[in-house]
């Protein structure tokens, strides 16, 4: 059996793993990575325990990761291509993230991501990247059921997270944007079954509502004139599945994820035109991670992990590698 | 605690409803309905045309009289039309307005924005130009470009003039006036007016503007032809006019047309994209004559600049475009070009929101409807705001794109004889917050465009002067800050685009409308 305080551990490391994931996720959703928006929506989903367990009352999480992603090619409405005028794009990524405990079954979650962009040289655009702290997130999940079931435990969840612009960053800057400078909230819907032997499965599904984001300009074409600085940014649907394994006492664990995004509305990049927050969005990753419980060394973890974008609509074929450290505290 | 739950759930999805309700409208036209005009112009059919000889060139003759049989049966099918009108047919009059040159000329920049798409490169790194003779391509005819976008709405402007000026002639040599005049039981979804109604003012317009636009947008002929048939119709659907001043003004409409067409196909626009050869020798002959050479720094290297002959389409209302154009730029390396130089390090290295703000707000780059195409919103919300009829309308919009057109043929003959090298080029290792055109630098188009119609915008509308020339220096700073332009690009553009005006000025102030 797991000790609770390995498995508050493991737990919360996770959650910030998958924060993690779902961050990069968010990243690519649009074409060049307009990610953090749906940070409210990931955190949540990111919290979600492969034991299902939450953390504790007045029990506190600090997390920090790194990310960097890049791609080289894109869809441009369903069509892949390269593009040579902005060439190889990267986009890395620095959060901290806290994770509080303020019921057992009630935790909140708030992250800052800052978000940097650019084009490797050479390039036939010589445009500039962007850089800046992206949105402030927040979440709170709550517990709904925990139980025993067969040879293993059955948890349900649900989570409703909100994310806002911090600064002023231009969403209508693509593919540099950092963000897609619009409030988004999310409701999300989580279920997992664990057997005691370690292994487990995880599904979760959300739907991501979003606002309008002010470009600096009144016009602009979306199948149409449209005479406003307001851009509609596409809600969105969100699919999660996980499988993963607990190794080595509690201490590792590794895990294979599917995300996919499918925007509910909006339109397609043009013909080699640069894309735009009204871009309909959708996207399949596959990824893996792992995560490493340092057992001398108390609340203390460290994680990695590797998406890819498989497919995609409107989107960057984007991978990313990210690695970070998280340490547990009370409060 | 489950309770409390529900209860924080309830409040989120009350918060998602509030945000979801307070999202701002995203309008896709002006929002103006029908209006009086500021005056009826009856004089207008003495005003000099642009491309007819006289305002009775084409010729109209006269309608049935008012009492006759034939009138009267016609008022009597408009009646039943109107009194079985659907909602949506009412909606298409209401949205038409009776200054519809204004929707026209909304649609003529929504097709820019949806052309003005530049063509990528193919896999094996050659690039493909559109071909008015395949327009499917790909890629697809036109390349609605700011030199493609002036000319095609300078063409539409005067054409929708000359018929609007041809249809004044007829309406006050004629005098029959709108149906609800003889029949006071038929309703005006417009505000009534004394304007007489033979022949359809709005008629011409929508028959022009079909077929002016369909040339200039080959693939857009349906679309267009759908238009043009509810505009048609909206004029009986709001009791503006009888089928009979729907006739007499589509007939002037497609002669006048055949008029404008004749000009613009021999205009010399055919050649102003163009092959490689020539291309080469113009930069070829600049290096010789200056030491320097604009190069294209995109990835594959297109091969040819945008539109480098555009500088010999034939000009509206100046003589020569050598009459236009400025003295040389400084050298580069000069004392006075490394001070521009430092000015652009410097706005790039300290970013401000208020200059990023500045660059793209009059960025109008690809997929927009170019910076002519942003001074017409401008010249059509002055319409409205000082209720401009619509011949009124068409004369403000044909000077001021005459203008415009002619300063993008003199802004161009400049860019491509003086050949000079964008910043990117001219500065290692230097970045931009805007994309920069695939042509050479000096003068800049955005001021050139912009100064021109500025100076024609503050003549038509005085109280607005001020307010123009504010725009258009920003317009040339905003290319500045944007990293693509030099100083002087944006400054001695400036200075062409009014040198450019002054002709059309001349000109418009001599035509007999400012007599009245």
């Amino acid at each position: 059996m797991n000790s609770p305080v390995q498995i508050r551990l493991v737990h919360q490391c996770d959650i910030l793993k998958t924060l993690i994931n779902t961050y990069m996720k968010s990243s690519t959703k649009s074409i060049f990575f307009t990610l953090a928006l749906l940070c409210g929506a990931y955190i949540a989903q990111a919290q979600t325990p492969s034991d299902a367990m939450m953390m504790r009352q007045r029990e506190s999480c600090f997390a920090l990761t790194y990310e960097r992603g890049s791609f080289d090619e894109y869809w441009e409405g369903k069509l892949l291509r390269t593009n040579e005028t902005i060439a190889d794009v990267s986009r890395t990524v620095v959060m901290p993230m806290v994770a509080i405990g303020i019921l057992d079954k009630l935790n909140f979650y708030i992250a800052v991501p800052y978000v940097k962009t650019e084009s490797t040289e050479p390039n036939g655009g010589k445009l500039r990247g962007a850089k800046g702290f992206q949105d402030l997130n927040l979440a709170l999940k709550y517990e709904i059921m925990n139980k025993e079931l067969g040879k293993g435990k059955l948890a349900v969840l649900a989570a409703g997270g909100f994310a806002t612009p911090i600064t002023n960053y231009l969403s209508d800057y693509r593919p540099y944007s950092i963000g897609n400078g619009t409030n988004e909230w999310s409701l999300r819907g989580i279920v997992q079954y664990k057997l005691d032997m370690g292994l487990y499965a995880r599904i979760a599904g959300a739907h991501l509502f979003r606002g309008q984001t002010k470009a600096e300009r009144d016009y602009y074409y979306n199948n149409g004139s449209y005479y406003t600085p307001w851009m509609d940014v596409p809600s969105a649907w969100e699919y999660n599945g996980v499988i993963g394994m607990w190794f080595l006492d509690n201490t590792l664990k590794l895990e294979a994820s599917y995300y996919s995004l499918k925007s509910t509305s909006g339109d397609d990049i043009r013909f080699y035109n640069a894309a735009q927050p009204t871009n309909k969005v959708n996207f399949d990753q596959v990824g893996v991670s792992v995560q490493y419980y340092i057992k001398p060394v108390k609340g203390l973890g460290v994680l990695a992990y590797y998406n890819q974008v498989i497919e995609g609509r409107n989107m960057p074929k984007l991978a990313a590698f990210g690695f970070g450290g998280t340490y547990q505290f009370k409060i | 605690m489950k309770k409390s739950l529900r209860i924080q759930f309830a409040g989120l999805c009350l918060v998602l409803l509030a945000v979801v309700s307070c999202e701002h409208d995203l309008p896709r036209y002006a929002a103006f309905s029908d209006y009086d005009f500021s005056g009826l112009d009856e004089n207008a059919g003495s005003w000099e045309p642009i491309l007819l000889s006289t305002t009775d060139h084409i010729e109209i003759g006269a309608p049935d009289d008012a009492e006759s049989d034939a009138y009267q049966e016609e008022l009597d099918e408009l009646k039943s039309e109107i009194e079985n009108l659907s909602s949506g047919q009412r909606k298409a009059a209401e949205y038409w307005t009776n200054n519809p040159i204004l929707r026209w000329n909304e649609i003529a920049l929504e097709l820019a924005a949806k052309y003005n798409l530049i063509p990528g490169p193919n896999p094996d790194g050659t690039y493909t130009l559109p071909n008015p003779a395949t327009p499917d391509g790909p890629p697809a005819f036109p390349f609605a470009h700011p030199a493609y976008t002036s000319r095609a709405l300078a063409y539409l402007s005067v054409a929708q003039y000359d018929g609007l000026l041809t249809a004044w002639n007829y309406k006050y040599s004629y005098n029959r006036l709108a149906p609800y005049h003889y029949d006071n039981t038929i309703p005006s979804l417009y505000a009534q007016t004394s304007l007489p109604a033979y022949p359809s003012d709005g008629a011409v317009i929508a028959v022009v503007s079909r077929d002016i636009l369909t040339a200039m947008f080959p693939l857009e002929k349906d679309y267009l032809a759908a238009r043009a048939e509810e505009h048609l119709n909206s004029l009986r659907w709001s009791g503006a006019n009888v089928q009979s001043d729907i006739v007499a003004g589509s007939y002037i409409g497609t002669e006048v047309t055949k008029v404008t067409m004749a000009r613009a196909a021999n205009d010399g626009m055919k050649k102003a994209q163009c092959p490689k050869p020539v291309s080469d020798s113009i930069k070829a002959s600049a290096f010789a004559r200056l030491g320097w050479q604009w190069e294209n720094l995109e990835v594959p290297v297109r091969p040819v600049g945008l539109a480098p002959l555009f500088c010999r389409v034939q000009m509206w209302n100046v003589p020569n475009v050598e009459d236009v154009r400025p003295g040389p730029p400084p050298a580069p390396g000069s004392a006075e070009f490394q001070v521009a130089a430092k000015e652009l390090q410097d706005i790039q290295n300290n970013m401000t929101e208020g200059r990023r703000k500045i660059a793209n707000w009059w960025q109008d780059g690809l997929g927009t409807y170019t910076p002519p195409g942003h001074w017409n919103r401008f010249a059509k919300e002055f319409m409205i705001k000082y209720r401009q009829n619509p011949v009124r309308s068409a004369r403000t919009f044909a000077y001021m794109n005459m203008a415009i057109m002619d300063a993008g043929i003199a802004c161009w003959d400049a860019k491509y004889f003086y050949h000079y090298p964008r910043p990117i080029q001219a500065i290692p290792g230097f970045k931009t917050i805007l994309g920069t055109p695939n042509f050479p630098s000096y003068t800049s188009g955005h001021s050139t465009f912009s100064a021109a119609a500025s100076e024609v915008l503050g003549y038509v509308f005085p109280a607005e002067a001020e307010q123009c020339e504010a725009w258009a220096l920003e317009a040339a700073e905003s290319r500045i800050y944007g990293g693509i332009h030099w100083r002087f690009d944006s400054e001695v553009g400036i200075q062409q685009g009014k040198d450019v005006a002054s002709y059309t000025l001349e000109r418009m102030q001599s035509d007999g409308a400012d007599n009245d």
